[in-house]
């Protein structure tokens, strides 16, 4: 899963709302909509989009479809950062170590 | 049944051959001595990077627009040991005060001229959280109860 597609796909407000309507456990659209100031219409296309962004998936309940968050996502977005904080850190040891070495030797 | 959504921390250690003292005056002053010039969050490309030395302080970055990008702010002051900081950048990389997850940097001394850095960054399930509250904040009348979150937070995390 490219981090990217995560990164867009949770830039969107409304989509973080339906991300976090699911914390509690999985839903159908209408359950979801419920609580948002957005359409039904509208909830099922922001659904899509998390759903190829691997960020939620989705399961047949009966006659109805529900919603669920996918950890694998956002497994993605924090990896990135993992790496981020590496490259950070390597860069703050070599200056640390050479000015502390520049100064000792003043 | 229900999934919880919780994303472990990343957590980071290395030994770095300084005094303690020195290892937190080149992470928090002398952050543009080292700060990855592509770690920016700006439109263009970061020109200096700075953490103003208190509680409250910001770590925010200019740019070469002449535009400045807040990254977070000092909710925890303690040379030479430790800081806590907000880290208000969105999931799509994009500074974003609404959005807070949090990074500790502990610095402990091993030796007189060995600190071991620690670093944990965690709370990314806020932007999930935020998400939430922005909803509910734009049904209360917005800023004023999001406000109140980020002081409650902040004090409780001074």
């Amino acid at each position: 899963m490219a981090y990217g597609t995560s990164f867009a796909a949770l830039a969107d407000p409304t989509r973080r709302s339906v991300m976090e309507s699911l914390r509690s456990g999985p839903r159908a659209v209408g359950e979801i909509a419920r609580g948002m100031p957005v359409s039904r219409p509208a909830v099922s296309q922001h659904l899509k989009v998390l759903k190829e962004a691997g960020l939620v998936t989705d399961r047949a309940e009966g006659t109805r479809r529900v919603y669920y968050l996918d950890p694998k996502g956002l497994a993605a977005l924090r990896s990135w950062l993992d790496q981020f904080w590496n490259q950070a850190l390597a860069d703050f040891q070599r200056e640390a170590e050479k000015s502390f070495e520049g100064e000792k030797s003043k | 049944m229900t999934k919880p959504f919780a994303i472990a921390p990343v957590r980071k250690t290395l030994v770095v051959n300084v005094p303690q003292s020195h290892a937190f005056e080149v992470f928090t002053s002398r952050l543009d001595s080292w700060w990855p010039k592509g770690h920016g969050i700006g439109k263009t490309p970061v020109k200096q990077s700075f953490i103003e030395p208190h509680k409250g302080g910001r770590w925010y970055t200019t740019h070469e627009d002449g535009s400045a990008v807040t990254v977070g702010h000092m909710l925890t002051w303690e040379p030479p040991h430790r800081i806590v900081f907000s880290w208000e950048i969105g999931a799509d990389w994009k500074p974003d005060p609404t959005v807070a997850s949090e990074v500790e940097i502990t610095f402990v001394a091993e030796s007189a001229h060995t600190t071991r850095v620690q670093l944990e960054h965690r709370n990314f399930e806020a932007l999930g959280e935020v998400g939430g509250e922005r909803m509910r904040g734009s049904v209360d009348g917005g800023w004023p109860g999001l406000l109140e979150l980020y002081k409650k937070k902040a004090e409780a995390l001074g």
